[in-house]
């Protein structure tokens, strides 16, 4: 009774939150536009750059491509294998050399090129061929758009009513393991993991003989979205890979949060993660299978989190 | 599980010592609690060392298997372990020893009496780098710039291994040890080895057996003998140094910095001078001598290296066996359980190129021909022909990894379908994919086992042992090169 009623609430504060936003969006739309209406301008310019939109699309190609080869700026190093075994030990900017007291233009290049993917990441889409390719339907949380979503994560964390009606209507019920798909804080982490980590996954679930239920994508999704949507469709287990907060050594960075019965007033010790899934981290395909071992042992022991003996 | 200590023993039989240690090696998590398991060893404790025993022979070219089984009883005895505790660990037939006429047998016989999962192996080149980790060079190589060679000097031979940054990068093992020229108490040669003629001859030295030898005499042929390995480990001159080499010459110049000498001759360096023939022969041999003209090269400073004290002379090599020999797999596999522990496994080795990961029939072919290798190499077995260790994949996507799955299982149940079990090693993080996806197309015929995160060679042999808290598997790569012809 008492889960139901904090429901509840969070549901008017969430939908009262989205009715102010509405009222106060007039101004910066303004602002949005100036802002449009300027770079139209620069582009104008005899000499200036090609249209926005396209330089927007070659970056977005490039999330998913690989990084360029790592080397030391450093010129004439003392060591140079000494060098280079510190370069393959850390992802960290080091051996980058300096002009006068100032980092070289290709190492401040290559820090904003890395910056504008972390930024691409949490405001781009995952593409909708992804999705399709494992037929995932979308629900939506109550995030709105993104500049809200990043405000207010609690609103992320509870589906639309649209979301609810969507679940009940296309997943299976109380299923053994229920898999879920969200953007979170990166979309091209999807992009770039998911065709790799799920149906290694898939294969994982198949080998120890569980069932799953119907699959589907959470966007604008939080982590804790999961005990909405255990409310929702009750499943044994719970797994939902979502992108991360994007870091400057990479964007495409996914987790896989798991964990036993997922429901309203969960705490986070009760879920188990596995992070930092992407190509130079966790390897996509290792992780999707040791996902199926994590899972089968909670299904074992009943428990997830702190409380999973691994 | 964070951490867990599993007992390893080392045994080393030499061509003039044997000994024995017990360690125990502690397994700890390195990865944090949200990412992948991985287990790695953090910690390796001397427990005991037994004293230096003679090696029993029968006649002169027969290990006492009953002896060295006599022995052990003992030290296992003084050492108050079971033999079901211990959970690693490597049985070590050295020097000549290995050429002798039973040694393959005795070394089986002791690693089944001597634990579960205690392997044997013999091999100059494992033997050098078992001992070059024994003695501290492996680690010291780690702090330096350059390369560090250690030499360990025993018996029958001397085995070198050159270590830079913490990895092996070569060895060579040389006709160089105490017991090679033997005498008794009345300066009489008895025994010359026949390996250091051709050496001697070159080098116009002359001794005989039966000959009555002056310390003037013998100090020059031990003299010459230290020089020319090390003028062949530092490069100074390789044509008759050359002569002493045993097996394969070394392939490129290895500039050393530093040097250690570890083995009976090494701690014989630090001994009393040697001013009599009475000081030379007292262990019946000219051992003590070669020690103490090292010990004077070492003063001299003649060669340009920088001389270091081992952490460890007489027992570098056991405790290189027992310490050093056992490695973990990846903590993310694909085992049954009941299949392990496995031993004597051999290895083939399947490098891919970029090229071949790109086009399916290049990969078809090159698995192909990897697996009529294998079927021309190993005999049929209902058991595992080979473990088969892939290296070059670099980043596996799943499209790969199904494509490289379907290759593998397919054409290994075409040219191996007596086979009841299939053994893959990978060196990237992926050996539970992979496993799963072979699995998923064998169904059981055969079974799979695929590890990962092992270094291994083609001529390696492989033992995996039993796992420990379900997915942790001790790993021993070994090398069991017995000397066919003597």
């Amino acid at each position: 009774m008492e889960q139901q009623l904090d429901f509840l609430v969070d549901k008017v504060v969430a939908e009262l939150q989205k009715k102010l936003s509405e009222l106060g969006e007039k101004a910066p739309a303004q602002a949005v536009e100036q802002a449009v209406e300027k770079v139209v301008e620069a582009s104008m310019q005899p000499g200036a750059q090609p249209s926005v939109e396209v330089n927007g699309a070659a970056a977005f190609q490039s999330d998913v491509s690989e990084e360029p080869e790592r080397t030391a700026q450093i010129p004439n190093p003392q060591w140079k294998e000494g060098l280079d075994e510190l370069l393959t030990s850390t992802p960290a900017r080091i051996g980058v050399w300096r002009t006068g007291v100032r980092p070289l233009t290709k190492t401040m290049l290559q820090l904003r090129r890395d910056h504008a993917a972390a930024v691409d990441a949490v405001y781009g889409e995952v593409r909708q061929e992804v999705l399709d390719q494992f037929s995932l339907f979308t629900v939506e949380t109550q995030y709105d758009n993104t500049e809200n979503y990043l405000k207010r994560p609690d609103m992320g964390r509870i589906l639309t009513d649209e979301g609810v009606r969507l679940l009940q209507e296309r997943c299976q019920k109380k299923p053994q393991v229920q898999i879920v798909v969200s953007d979170g804080l990166s979309a091209s982490a999807v992009d770039a993991n998911l065709k790799d980590v799920l149906p290694s996954l898939l294969d994982s679930l198949k080998s120890y003989g569980l069932s799953c239920g119907t699959p589907f994508f959470v966007k604008g999704g939080r982590v804790a979205s999961m005990d909405h949507i255990g409310e929702v469709l009750e499943p044994e287990v719970l797994v939902m890979l979502i992108g991360e907060r994007p870091g400057l050594v990479t964007a495409h960075s996914m987790s896989a949060y798991m964990c036993y019965r997922p429901r309203k007033g969960m705490v986070e010790s009760e879920r188990t993660v596995i992070s930092n899934i992407h190509r130079q981290g966790t390897s996509p395909v290792e992780a999707g299978a040791h996902i199926g071992t994590i899972l089968s042992k909670m299904l074992e022991q009943k428990a997830s989190g702190v409380k999973l003996v691994l | 599980m964070d951490e867990q200590w599993i007992q390893s023993v080392g045994i080393d039989v030499g061509t003039s010592t044997t000994k024995m240690i017990v360690s125990r090696l502690r397994l700890g998590r390195m990865s944090s609690t949200f990412s992948l398991p991985r287990y790695q060893i953090v910690e390796r404790q001397l427990l005991y060392a037994s004293e230096v025993h003679s090696t029993p022979l029968i006649g002169f070219d027969e290990i006492d298997a009953e002896g060295i089984g006599a022995i052990l009883q003992e030290e296992y005895r003084k050492a108050q372990i079971s033999l079901s505790s211990i959970k690693s660990g490597a049985v070590i037939i050295t020097g000549e020893t290995a050429s002798k006429k039973n040694a393959q047998h005795i070394v089986h016989l002791l690693a089944e009496r001597s634990g579960d999962f205690v392997v044997a192996t013999a091999g100059a080149d494992l033997e050098g780098v078992l001992a070059g980790k024994g003695a501290g060079a492996e680690k010291r190589s780690q702090t330096i710039q350059g390369t560090i060679v250690n030499v360990d000097i025993g018996g029958g031979t001397a085995n070198a291994a050159y270590f830079q940054r913490g990895r092996a990068i070569a060895t060579v093992t040389f006709h160089v040890g105490g017991r090679l020229i033997r005498l008794d108490q009345q300066d009489m040669v008895t025994y010359v080895s026949p390996n250091i003629q051709a050496w001697l001859s070159a080098k116009g030295l002359r001794i005989t057996v039966g000959q009555r030898i002056s310390l003037a005499e013998i100090s020059e042929v031990a003299r010459q003998m230290a020089c020319s390995m090390l003028d062949y480990l530092t490069g100074k001159e390789r044509q008759i140094s050359g002569l002493l080499v045993v097996g394969p010459q070394l392939r490129g110049d290895f500039p050393v910095e530093e040097l250690t000498v570890s083995g009976g001759v090494g701690k014989l360096m630090e001994g009393a001078p040697v001013r009599s023939m009475a000081d030379v022969s007292r262990y019946g041999d000219f051992g003590p001598l070669l020690g103490y003209v090292l010990q004077q090269e070492r003063e001299k400073g003649t060669y340009a290296v920088n001389w270091l004290d081992p952490e460890q002379t007489v027992r570098a090599t056991v405790i290189g066996a027992g310490m050093q020999s056992t490695e973990i797999s990846g903590s993310t596999v694909h085992i049954k359980p009941e299949l392990l522990p496995i031993k004597n496994i051999p290895i083939l080795k399947l490098e891919l190129t970029q090229e071949q990961l790109a086009n399916p029939a290049q990969l078809h072919q090159e698995v192909a021909a990897i697996y009529q290798l294998g079927e021309r190499l190993f005999d049929k077995t209902t058991g595992i022909p080979f473990a088969l260790a892939i290296s070059g994949i670099g980043y596996c996507s799943y499209a790969l990894l199904q494509t490289i799955s379907q290759e593998l299982s397919d054409q290994y149940r075409h040219y191996f379908a007596e086979s009841q079990t299939m053994v893959v090693i990978c060196e990237t993080d992926m050996a539970k994919a992979l496993g799963q996806a072979l699995a998923l197309r064998c169904k059981g015929a055969p079974e799979i086992i695929c590890i990962d995160q092992v270094r291994v060679e083609y001529g390696d042999y492989i033992d995996l042992g039993e796992p420990i808290s379900g997915t942790i598997i001790p790993v021993v790569v070994k090398t069991l090169a017995f000397d066919e012809k003597a």
